[in-house]
């Protein structure tokens, strides 16, 4: 069995790549905003069927993502104003409420316009690496290098611009940020826009791998909320390596114990991480005073 | 006043329970009938559902069903059951406490055994399941099936392995889809009395993506047929990513599943020579070139604007089934339809479209109340399925 760890090993990061991707901008919206965005998932469904409608009508798939990723940035900052602006303030109880609403409302309308039957982009990106060692899809490294460029992109924004900089200040200190001038609406529709585009792309990218429905966005938010807390509430370095630790562990317990164990491992590991380290890997311990 | 305010109030209250109830008026017949027409498998569903409008309005529009020596029209009510066994319950419930005595469905192999104990202890209603293939959940009293039971599903892999001799199999099973799982040890057994290795079992469920582990343990064991067990759209996942992985055996799939959902998921290249072992559906009728399957998707296509599903002639099949029934008995007593239905021949149905096969007495159902339709193998040939005659072939 050993003979296939390679082969496993690159299975698991190409599944954790899918997990990282998409909690990326969860853990944006998270860290910033301290918003449980649950319609996340739902950014992650608009996106794939949005590219997925695109090009049935003949368009580039590549154009086509990056138009549903600006459609999807719109639908971002309006449910924002929509479902979490009014709520400023308010409980973390009502905020995860409202994403639940938003998040129904988002699949129920999408079952309406696409209806439920599963369907796969097709992919821009055909054929298989084949080495000594392992296999893997090329559409896979299409996903690991989208990874790769998206948190260089994230690193360049919040570490290079004023806009990252007014970002990462809220993120420290909301109550500070605001007596330095910082406009809220502006930070909240940049990484709402932000978040949302990572998701949207996420979703176009994925939708060309596996089968897209409306309720697609359900289960790899469930993942990508346990991504954050192994990796830590807003870091970005933890959502990409909580990400492919939790794809890696998945794969290892699939192929080496039981597939019928596979959720179960993930979940005993998340379990262990809020007993042992509830802050995650790469997260800071908060006082509460 | 004030008691004759308060008289109103209740008499518009009964008025609205009254209207809620709507009990079927003495000339016509309510059926009531329970599909996914939302969710995951409302594509399954919704199809399913629209077989049986086809059927109720053709009877409607041939002057009813003959009950004795008057004509009833047939009346029908649907129900959403989202293909969860909560819902299902619900619109059970919902359809009782309207008065509806018949009832076609469903098609979730979670609904069916849910909906079991409740109807098999209701002397009062009368079932058949048109969709579901799980086993057990038909008794031969007040419920009968006129669909395949996963049982003849697996008749089908056995005449293929038989046929192809083939030496060892992995399986990929869908852990929640109880029919398939229920037959699991069983089909495991016949395929080992047929000289085949079992190499390995694994397991998945619906909108699972990554199969990727479990792949690559079957494919280092090089079984020569990998056989998957439950959805389309995991299935073509599955059958994608084996052969990514390099898997040159034969894939052979255990599910309806409609050409038109095959292609959303992959494309027809890499399906090109897959085997499917279930009965004849709606579609290998038509290609058959069966003239009342030919009728039916004239009819359908009018109506509909769109093309049949897969189990489509079953949903339709069932309500024709009971409208024989209503006949034979010359009554729409539960008891005596029940009856009628026990003692039914296929040919007391000359409108069944679907390939039954009488039981050895003859009759349509058996002591269960389960309907012989046995699986065939069909290959994927081009754009769609192609029914194979000649296994030996």
């Amino acid at each position: 069995m050993l003979d296939l760890f390679l082969q496993q090993t690159v299975n698991g990061l190409a599944l954790g790549s899918t997990y990282a991707l998409v909690a990326l901008g969860l853990t944006l919206i998270f860290g910033v905003l301290l918003i449980p965005n649950f319609a996340h998932g739902e950014f992650y469904m608009v996106g794939a069927f949005l590219t997925y409608a695109l090009v049935m009508a003949g368009l580039n798939f590549w154009l086509a993502m990056a138009l549903g990723a600006l459609a999807v940035i719109a639908l971002g900052c309006l449910i924002d104003l929509v479902a979490f602006r009014p709520l400023r303030g308010a409980p973390p109880l009502s905020l995860m409420i409202s994403a639940l609403a938003a998040s129904i409302i988002l699949q129920q309308t999408a079952t309406l316009i696409w209806t439920s039957e599963a369907r796969t982009i097709p992919t821009p990106v055909t054929g298989v690496l084949r080495t000594p060692f392992f296999i893997v899809t090329w559409m896979q490294v299409v996903v690991m290098a989208s990874l790769i460029l998206s948190v260089a992109a994230i690193w360049a924004i919040l570490n290079r611009t004023r806009l990252g900089l007014a970002i990462r200040a809220t993120a420290q200190n909301h109550d500070a940020a605001l007596l330095m001038g910082i406009s809220m609406v502006q930070v909240r529709l940049a990484t709402f826009a932000i978040g949302a585009a990572l998701g949207a792309i996420a979703g176009a990218l994925l939708g060309a791998t596996f089968p897209i429905y409306p309720t697609m966005g359900v289960n790899p938010v469930l993942k990508a909320f346990v991504v954050l807390v192994l990796g830590g509430i807003g870091s970005l370095r933890g959502a990409v390596l909580g990400g492919l630790f939790l794809g890696l562990v998945e794969v290892m317990v699939a192929g080496y114990l039981s597939t019928e164990l596979q959720d179960i491992g993930a979940f005993t590991l998340l379990v262990l991480v809020l007993l042992i380290r509830p802050q995650g890997f790469f997260g800071t311990a908060q006082v509460e005073r | 006043m004030k008691a004759l305010r308060m008289a109103a109030v209740c008499l518009t209250a009964l008025g609205l329970t009254m209207a809620h109830a709507a009990p079927a008026l003495t000339d016509e017949i309510l059926i009531g009938e329970l599909h996914p027409l939302t969710g995951p498998a409302s594509f399954y569903g919704i199809p399913e559902s629209r077989g049986i409008q086809l059927a109720v309005e053709e009877i409607n529009a041939a002057g009813g069903v003959r009950v004795g020596d008057q004509s009833q029209m047939l009346r029908l009510m649907t129900e959403d059951d989202h293909s969860t066994p909560t819902a299902g319950v619900a619109a059970l419930k919902k359809l009782r406490a309207a008065d509806v005595r018949f009832i076609i469905g469903p098609l979730g192999s979670g609904v069916a055994p849910a909906l079991f104990p409740i109807i098999d202890r209701d002397s009062g209603v009368t079932q058949i399941v048109d969709g579901t293939i799980a086993e057990g959940v038909t008794n031969g009293r007040n419920i009968f099936r006129n669909q395949a039971a996963v049982s003849q599903y697996d008749l089908a892999v056995a005449d293929l392995f038989r046929s192809k001799k083939y030496a060892s199999v992995a399986m990929m099973t869908d852990r929640f889809h109880a029919g398939f799982m229920g037959t699991q040890p069983a089909l495991s057994e016949t395929l080992k009395s047929l000289n085949a290795t079992v190499a390995a079992e694994e397991y998945y469920k619906l909108g699972d993506t990554d199969f990727s582990a479990a792949m690559t343990k079957l494919v280092s064991l090089q079984p020569e047929v990998l056989l998957i067990r439950g959805y389309p759209a995991e299935g073509a996942l599955i059958t994608r990513q084996a052969r990514q992985l390099g898997y040159e055996g034969q894939v052979v799939w255990e599910m309806v599943s409609p050409p038109s959902t095959v292609l959303k998921n992959i494309s027809a290249t890499e399906m090109e020579g897959v085997y499917n072992c279930i009965p004849p559906t709606t579609e290998d009728y038509i290609a058959l070139g069966q003239d009342k399957a030919l009728a039916f998707d004239k009819a359908y296509q009018a109506k509909f604007g769109t093309t049949p599903g897969e189990l489509s002639t079953l949903s339709y099949d069932a309500v024709y089934i009971l409208k024989a029934a209503f006949e034979k008995a010359g009554s729409t007593e539960n008891e005596a339809v029940n009856a009628a239905l026990a003692a039914m021949r296929p040919e007391d149905v000359p409108q069944l479209i679907s390939g039954y096969v009488a039981h050895q007495d003859g009759r349509l159902f058996d002591d269960v109340g389960q309907v012989n339709l046995r699986g065939a193998v069909s290959i994927w040939q081009g754009e769609g399925w192609v029914p194979v005659p000649d296994l030996a072939g």
